[in-house]
């Protein structure tokens, strides 16, 4: 069976984490993924951790991750050989993903109008951290920018202290990802019509939205709690130390009793302090200090291993280690093997979603330029016009 | 300007927040979308929120219930009841999506496996999330939203720099899950086109949100070194952290990208001479010495409100952001100007803002069309309209407590 994005062809002319982390989820199901680099590479490619810690452009583990089953054309969109070297290919697309400012996209010859010139069933998806259009289209931002301006960062970390953001790119993974979805649907539009059109994502507006019941709880009850709770929400939402490392609860009503059996304390169930939700709210410090008693006195993989037994919301802090040793994770085949020519071999995550057993790729991230050659004569350039539009002719 | 999934008909069976995210954006871009719930095995956030039980149909009045379940249509179907799950077949049978997000193995034991749903309509989506997946010694292990980034690798790497691992500020996985079901439904639209058969996705939560940490995957598998919790900073550039601004808890992030970055902010803060001092003129020296810059910078921020700061330092050329908190992003001019929250109106809730849909296609945008449905709002539309079951025949699904226009408010305490 043919993968479920076979025949689609994007143009990826991003930079870092969260255009590529959609190529690459368009490569994996299937697309030809061609990887518009500037001279010098996706800045994905200076940036480690590196293969023993020694910077080299074909070993960084965030490059390698996020471009895996690519193919790589270096090409400068700064002179006119590179732009139109980039119009024919767009030519010949279906969805183009970019992530610049708007003003720079504009720059670099990437404004929907021209594109939509010479495809007009071409899907230009453009990932910023505010949107095409009002008062800060320009203002300049990253990862740790985008997680303060969508209400994520406030919420994150401990009372006492300042906020923090999460581990990595996580507001560069939302973009992608949202990006993702809305590129597809935006394809199916296409299929039906014929029409291409402008994605515009914007990462403050895909964040903002999602902080659980906070948007909600303040329009409509007024309600805004204003604090953050760092691991200890409360005593049944908790991330509690424990002998090797930490273990996660997350309790509901319906968890009492299994949780109570699974943590050794069948009697709680007798106990009236604990004998609704609202009265274990009442009673949540004493609660709380049982739990990190019980916490300390038990192995990580123990305390898992009672949850699965009691049906009880109980998980641990998995370390990347863990991942690697995980037996659920392998035997879904989640981790998949990737032998890269420069980098070696790596394990990395397989993915999003199965859709059977030959709906995913894995082909390794291209080395820098890789298929200029081949990609661009496929396009119609002369030999002369590809090495200008690659920057290797200057 | 047909929207991108109109004429397509969803069946969701899904709860709480990943799965009704997911449905209620097929919905924003054009599904018809029907949330089945039972009638005591309703949608336990309609019970959220603080509305007094003895507000008539408080059920319907839940702000984040009705947030999760804009544009969808509402039918009560008991699934344990083998007339309950006969209806669903019928219904399914004239459905192209199925999404559920129970545990593993809840469907196959309800008679609704994969298998069992594709002998009633042979090119269905089945759209199943569980947090491990489908398959696998972990598959029926009960996980929620925080356990889902704890199982992920996520917080392991998350926390205060040099600190202990720490979770999100919410349940982060299940977002993740929801904004990844439009696309794994187009997908699975395209490919029953293309083979003409059904098509069961399986996606697992915690192995989706580990794609959002792929890197220290990649990078321990090829270095065997686990990496701690790295606070606000970042692998090379500097200063790139959260300064303290005037006013209670209220903070800027700025993080210098280049030289130039650097120089801009050593104006603004007025200390001009430190871009040129030896300790800091370079990206390797700045990110050496990062925390001794941290009191000139927070001399100056304090001084300034966060978004003050954040357009001081943005007209010179410094990436910054406030620190915006939930009703400063509701406030937000740049969220406004896009129209990122409307007024919703609701015929048991009242009026209030909701977000809108957060994807802008440009030619086929999304809608917020319908209200969140009361429960067992279309149980006529369903039943008589779309199944054309006899009035006898919906008689007796109500007689034997099959559907009802009331949820048993004793299921959830």
């Amino acid at each position: 069976m043919p993968l479920p994005l076979e025949g689609v062809r994007v143009l990826e002319v991003g930079t870092f984490v969260s255009a590529p982390y959609c190529g690459r989820l368009f490569a994996g199901y299937g697309a030809e993924v061609i990887k518009v680099e500037p001279p010098g590479g996706d800045i994905a490619r200076a940036h480690g951790p590196f293969k023993d810690g020694e910077p080299n452009p074909e070993t960084s583990a965030l490059f390698l991750y996020l471009n895996t089953s690519k193919r790589s054309v270096e090409l400068d969109l700064g002179p006119q050989a590179g732009r139109d070297a980039l119009l024919r290919l767009a030519a010949d697309a279906d969805i183009l993903i970019e992530n610049y400012r708007p003003g720079d996209a504009r720059a670099l010859g990437l404004d929907h109008e021209r594109l939509r010139a010479v495809n007009p069933r071409l899907v230009v998806v453009s990932i910023t951290a505010y949107g095409q259009d009002g008062p800060y289209a320009e203002y300049h931002s990253n990862n740790l920018i985008a997680f303060a301006m969508g209400g994520q960062m406030f919420l994150t970390g401990d009372p006492d202290k300042s906020p923090v953001k999460n581990g990595g790119y996580q507001a560069d993974y939302q973009g992608g990802l949202n990006a993702f979805s809305a590129a597809n649907l935006a394809l199916l539009a296409a299929e039906r019509d014929g029409e291409g059109q402008h994605v515009d994502i914007s990462v403050q507006h895909c964040m903002a939205p999602i902080l659980e019941a906070g948007i909600p709880f303040y329009a409509y009850n007024g309600l805004w709690l204003g604090q953050r709770r760092g691991n200890l929400m409360s005593s049944s939402m908790a991330i509690y130390p424990c002998l090797d490392g930490q273990v996660g609860v997350h309790v509901m009503a319906r968890n009492w009793p299994n949780f109570a059996e699974a943590t050794g304390h069948a009697e709680w169930l007798e106990d009236e302090r604990y004998a609704t939700a609202e009265s274990r709210r009442a009673h949540d410090d004493e609660l709380m200090a049982e739990l990190i008693t019980w916490a300390a006195s038990l192995g990580k993989k123990e305390a898992y291993a009672l949850g699965g037994e009691y049906r009880a919301p109980i998980t641990f802090i998995h370390t990347m280690e863990d991942l690697l040793d995980s037996p659920q994770l392998a035997a879904r085949g989640f981790l998949r093997r990737i032998e890269h020519p420069v980098a070696g071999e790596a394990s990395y995550p397989g993915p999003p979603w199965w859709m059977g057993p030959d709906a995913w790729r894995d082909g390794p991230a291209p080395l820098l330029g890789e298929h200029t050659e081949e990609v661009l004569a496929g396009a119609g350039l002369s030999e002369g016009d590809i090495a200008i539009a690659s920057g290797a002719g200057a | 300007m047909t929207a991108p999934l109109a004429g397509i008909r969803v069946v969701d069976l899904t709860m709480v927040w990943a799965g009704p995210l997911g449905t209620r954006l097929l919905g924003d871009y054009g599904a018809e979308v029907i949330k089945v719930e039972g009638p005591g095995q309703w949608d336990l956030l309609r019970g959220l929120g603080g509305i007094p039980r003895t507000t008539p149909r408080w059920y319907n009045r839940a702000a984040y219930f009705n947030h999760n379940n804009r544009n969808k249509y509402s039918a009560a179907i008991d699934l344990r009841q083998p007339a309950g799950r006969d209806v669903l077949l019928k219904l399914l049978s004239k459905s192209d999506v199925l999404v559920e997000n129970y545990r593993a193995n809840v469907m196959d034991n309800l008679g609704l496996s994969f298998e069992e749903v594709r002998a009633a309509n042979p090119r269905i989506v089945y759209v199943s999330m569980p947090g491990h997946g489908k398959t696998g010694p972990e598959s029926n292990y009960v996980t929620y939203g925080t356990n889902v980034e704890q199982l992920a690798g996520l917080v392991s790497i998350s926390g205060y720099e040099g600190g202990e691992p720490l979770k999100t500020g919410f349940s982060y996985g299940d977002p993740t899950s929801g904004i990844a079901v439009p696309a794994a439904v187009a997908l699975g639209l395209q490919q029953v086109r293309r083979t003409g058969e059904g098509v069961h996705i399986d996606l697992a939560q915690r192995e989706n949100l580990t794609g959002f940490v792929g890197e220290y995957l990649v990078d321990y598998s090829m270095n065997r070194q686990l990496r701690a919790p790295a606070g606000n900073t970042h692998p090379h550039h500097a200063p790139h952290g959260v300064y303290r601004c005037a006013g209670e808890d209220s903070w800027i992030t700025i993080a210098c990208e280049t030289d130039e970055q650097f120089a801009a902010l050593c104006r603004v803060v007025g200390q001009e001479e430190l871009a040129n001092d030896a300790r800091y003129s370079t990206a390797a020296a700045r990110k050496a010495n990062e925390h001794e810059l941290d009191g000139a910078i927070e001399e100056w921020t304090s001084r300034q409100g966060h978004y003050e700061a954040m357009h001081i330092l943005q007209r010179h050329g410094v990436p910054a952001g406030a620190v915006l908190t939930i009703p400063e992003v509701m406030s937000d001019p740049q969220l406004r100007s896009r129209g990122a929250w409307s007024e919703q109106v609701h015929p048991d809730a009242g009026t209030w803002e909701v977000e809108t849909p957060p994807w802008n296609l440009t030619r086929t945008p999304g809608h917020a069309r319908l209200p969140a449905p009361g429960f067992a709002e279309h149980n006529t539309y369903v039943f008589r309209d779309l199944l054309g079951l006899s009035e006898s025949t919906i008689a007796q699904l109500y007689a034997d407590g099959v559907t009802a226009d009331e949820p048993n408010v004793r299921s959830h305490t």
